[in-house]
């Protein structure tokens, strides 16, 4: 029966100290059992919070043969520390971890919303779902009274738009009540498709709506949906700026006041995060011949013009609201589209608020696909948050199904009749409708880029090698919204990523093939080192990235070293230590993002994968992977080979790929020698036993792995 | 309204406006909680720099959880219910005249109530109307 | 002949540090023009000349993704 309650859990809130509640939320949805764990100072040492929590939590939920589709499959969402702190811009982020659908290994995502912030205030660290449940329910968080309960949510929406707006009202005592609630939310689309996402809510005060965030890569959705989750609320009043409890407020005051100012005297200097948020790249990656279009052949379309920040702020952003994800974000980088008219599928009619759009999702759904309108865009944007679907899976999906079209490997009888060419808008849309009823071949390519290859393989016989070369995937997962093509550095940064290709590990292309700042591999990896260890430390934390780089000190060019942003990592250091009263260093720091950043890569091993053949990409993600792209670029190609001391003369355009061919696989290989010996792992990439030794994560179960790989 | 003005060059530096203002906002006399701040020039010059504000309202849309707004009296105001402490305004004030202190949430700044110039021994801060 | 980031580009008379961007095409929002060891302050790339022979770099900060 709808709104039966399932099962009720009461508890005394635990008071936030130091940053932390000391405590877990557990619920196993098979038994419909609640209960709390503690948070012990051994879980805080070695994993700190936030995705360090939740690789633990699945690591001891999980054998290395259990499947994301298994009761014993978790979800966890954890803040971190530093998480809920009102002041420092960038603080009220989550990380999800859970067994990933299409990479079947561990997947974590660092999302905004108030989730995180409001959970641990209502005394939980973290959120611990197991379990699958015989029908679709919502998990109700009331951080005031102390209470958990599961609801029968059956006759409930499952799409977000619908359900995080019906929800907030429904909790929320007044209208002033629902800046207090946050809901997790996913839809149709995660229930038809692998590529599901969860979307996270916030009340938006200024514009009176409810607003989404999304946790996007790699099918996290897909298992909420498939625990029968319809939604988690979370309710809490009564934030402060202190409520974090941090051991030194003045520590963060400073550093946040140093950083708001920044914001106010350079953004509009800079990345003009305020006005357009990450929308600015369109323009920027389309000059640098960087933006994906058509699946990944090229860097740049004559076309691109339509589709820039430009184009959204003058016509559709509504400007001057700060639009934050969480209090105290001076970079508001969340821009939003109001009263935007749906135009197709069953909303069609309807007048919506869009979180639209980011840089990934214009590029992915639109250049990608080489469809350069801006209304598709958000027409896009808006029905893959709605229906709970990753929109960087499903540029790729759609990108990759039209190349396999337009080269004769697949037909209408493939497609259902849909005529998938580049620049087909109404075919994407209505192959994202179909995706969400589970229909036609909406239903196969939901299964993301990898499971449509072997599809189309089974079904065509077409040449396996060119499938593989344009299928831009690596572990399953979807690639991100940047041309590697000619940054060896990137290619390892998406390659050798632990979740598989983003660019939240390593995003080197400037350093790497603009400013040629790391011209030997020992210098590249030490890059593919120092960052993506760096960059795990904020989804330890329950921070996000934005505010380190995409805002810079204006003497920041004058530093030792600018692509680190020393005085930013000095407020990071300085956080820390408020928030908790400890004393680390930077140097610290960065030990804390290297356990668990190794943590996870080991874990890869246990689900069976982690070694070295995971790491390789696609061959389009290292160059040219048809004669198409070669010709488009034949010059710089040309070029290159010549001053290599090839001799290309009268030599066909075959030849020439192949020599190129030659050429950078095997500087991708002896890249990835480098970059292995420079994180302690051996040759196959897995960490060496001193590596887990020096790290203090050489657990038993953990040497008793990564023993069977040493040679 | 009227507003807080300025001649810093007949300031003495002797933060009897930090004192009384301290004591109308938080009923303590405690410089480091006052909305008006007297800060000594570094460098060559000598004297002294006023930050107070002026009521500008620029910081209003800054705020994301409506928390200020234009009292009746024309004063910008925080309403501390609301706030959240983010001090987001405090970093984009262009007058550099909100401040912070580590055991008030909300940001300290001016309410317009004279109580400054009033203690002022000089003249260095007087109130005139504005509109 | 000019060095920008490590790559030659043909020196016209009279061309700026603005020329350089443009041509290059270097749109990036946050970057540091430094030429022969120098920083140029951004209100002179329209106005700072550029010499034949001058080593340029142009250094793009990295941004970018969530
Ligand atoms: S920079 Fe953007 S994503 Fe990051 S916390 Fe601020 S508003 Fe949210
Ligand atoms: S400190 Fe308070 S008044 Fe100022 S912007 Fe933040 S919430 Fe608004
Ligand atoms: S007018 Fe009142 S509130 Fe404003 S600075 Fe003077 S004493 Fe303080």
């Amino acid at each position: 029966m709808a709104g039966k309650i399932l099962a009720t859990y009461e508890y005394t809130p635990a008071k936030v100290e130091k940053g932390y509640a000391g405590k877990t939320l557990y619920i196993n949805l098979s038994e419909m059992t609640i209960k709390e764990k503690p948070v012990t100072e051994k879980m805080k040492e070695i994993f700190v919070g936030g995705r360090g929590f939740g690789l633990w939590y699945l690591w001891n939920a999980v054998s290395s043969d259990t499947k994301w589709n298994d009761p014993e499959n978790e979800i966890i969402i954890a803040g971190g520390p530093i998480c809920g702190i009102t002041q420092y811009p960038g603080s009220g982020k989550a990380a999800v971890v859970t067994l990933s659908p299409l990479t079947g290994c561990p997947m974590d995502n660092n999302v905004g919303g108030y989730f995180a912030p409001l959970l641990k205030f209502s005394g939980w660290d973290a959120l611990e779902i197991q379990g699958k449940s015989d029908r679709d329910v919502i998990v109700f968080i009331d951080g005031n009274r102390g209470k958990v309960v599961i609801e029968d949510a059956s006759d409930e929406p499952a799409d977000t738009h619908l359900l995080a707006e019906k929800l907030t009202e429904r909790y929320a005592d007044s209208e002033e009540d629902k800046r207090n609630i946050s809901v997790v939310s996913s839809g149709k689309g995660a229930e038809n498709t692998l590529i599901g996402m969860l979307n996270v809510s916030f009340y938006d005060v200024k514009r009176r709506a409810v607003r989404v965030k999304q946790a996007g890569r790699g099918g996290s959705g897909t298992v909420f949906r498939d625990k029968k989750i319809k939604a988690v609320v979370v309710k809490y009043k009564g934030v402060t700026g202190d409520s974090n409890n941090p051991a030194d407020k003045e520590k963060i005051i400073n550093a946040a006041l140093r950083l708001h100012k920044e914001i106010f005297e350079l953004d509009k200097l800079q990345n003009r995060m305020r006005e357009v948020g990450t929308a600015n790249l369109v323009e920027v990656m389309n000059d640098y011949d960087l933006l994906p279009v058509m699946n990944f052949q090229y860097g740049s379309h004559p076309d691109a013009d339509k589709i820039t920040s430009k184009v959204f702020r003058e016509k559709y952003f509504t400007q001057n609201v700060p639009d934050n994800c969480w209090y105290g974000c001076s970079l508001s980088c969340a821009k939003a589209v109001d009263n935007y008219e749906v135009k197709t599928g069953p909303y069609k009619g309807q007048k919506v608020c869009v979180d639209a759009a980011e840089y990934e999702t214009i590029a992915a759904v639109a250049a990608n696909c080489g469809i350069f309108d801006p209304e598709y865009v958000i027409e896009a944007n808006f029905y893959c948050d709605t229906y709970g679907l990753d929109t960087i899976s499903f540029g790729n999906i759609v990108g990759f199904a039209m190349e396999c079209y337009e080269r004769g490997i697949i037909n209408k009888e493939i497609t259902g009749g849909l005529e998938l060419k580049f620049g087909n808008a109404d075919a994407a849309l209505e192959l994202l409708h179909q995706m969400a009823r589970g229909e036609g071949f909406g239903k196969i390519a939901g299964q993301g880029v990898k499971n449509l290859r072997e599809y189309i393989l089974e079904k065509t016989g077409a040449d396996p090698k060119l499938l593989r070369d344009i299928s831009m995937e690596i572990k399953g997962l979807e690639v991100s919204m940047y041309v590697s093509k000619e940054s060896l550095a990137q290619q390892g940064g998406y390659a050798f990523a632990n979740k598989g290709p983003q660019h939240d590990e390593a995003w080197l292309i400037f350093m790497d093939m603009v400013n040629k700042q790391i011209p030997t591999f020992e210098d590249k990896a030490e890059a593919l080192h120092y960052f993506p260890i760096f960059r795990t430390w904020f989804s330890l934390q329950g921070l996000c990235k934005l505010p380190w780089n995409d805002i810079v000190p204006a003497d920041n060019a004058m530093t030792d070293e600018p692509h680190k942003i020393p005085a930013h990592v000095q407020n990071y250091v300085d956080l820390f230590n408020g928030v908790t009263g400890k004393n680390i260093t930077k140097e610290e720091l960065l030990l804390q993002s290297e356990r668990v950043f190794n943590f996870q890569r080991i874990f890869n091993l246990k689900m069976g994968k982690g070694t070295r053949e995971y790491d390789m990409p696609p061959f389009r993600l290292l160059g040219p992977a048809t004669k198409e792209e070669y010709e488009s670029r034949a010059e710089r190609y040309d070029k290159q080979l010549k001053e290599l001391g090839y001799d290309i003369e009268g030599k066909a355009k075959e030849e020439k790929m192949t020599m190129l061919r030659q050429y950078r696989e095997s500087q991708f290989e002896k890249l990835m020698d480098a970059v292995y010996k420079r994180r302690g792992w051996n040759k196959n990439g897995v960490p060496t036993l001193e590596t887990a030794k020096k790290l203090g994560i050489d657990f038993p179960d953990v040497v008793e792995l990564i023993a069977k790989y040493q040679v | 309204m009227k507003i807080v003005k300025s001649r810093p060059d007949l300031c003495t530096g002797c933060r009897a406006c930090m004192i009384a203002c301290s004591k109308v906002l938080y009923k303590v006399e405690d410089p480091d909680k006052s909305a008006i701040r007297i800060k000594e020039r570094s460098g060559a010059e000598s004297g002294y720099d006023i930050f107070v504000c002026n009521h500008c309202g620029k910081c209003i849309s800054i705020c994301s959880v409506e928390a200020i707004y234009k009292a009746k009296n024309g004063a910008v105001r925080i309403d501390a219910e609301k706030c959240v402490g983010c001090y987001m305004c405090v970093g984009f004030c262009p007058e550099q005249a909100m401040f912070v202190h580590k055991d008030i949430n909300e940001p300290i700044k001016c309410i317009a109530c004279g109580a400054c110039v009033r203690a002022c021994p000089t003249g260095a801060i007087y109130f005139e109307e504005q509109d | 002949m000019i060095k920008v980031n490590n790559e030659d580009l043909d020196f016209t008379d009279g061309m700026t540090v603005e020329d350089v961007l443009r041509i290059k095409k270097y749109s990036h929002p946050m970057i540091t023009v430094i030429v022969n060891g120098k920083v140029i302050p951004v209100d002179s790339y329209s106005t700072h000349k550029i010499k034949d022979g001058d080593v340029i770099n142009v250094i793009h900060f990295m941004s970018g993704g969530c």
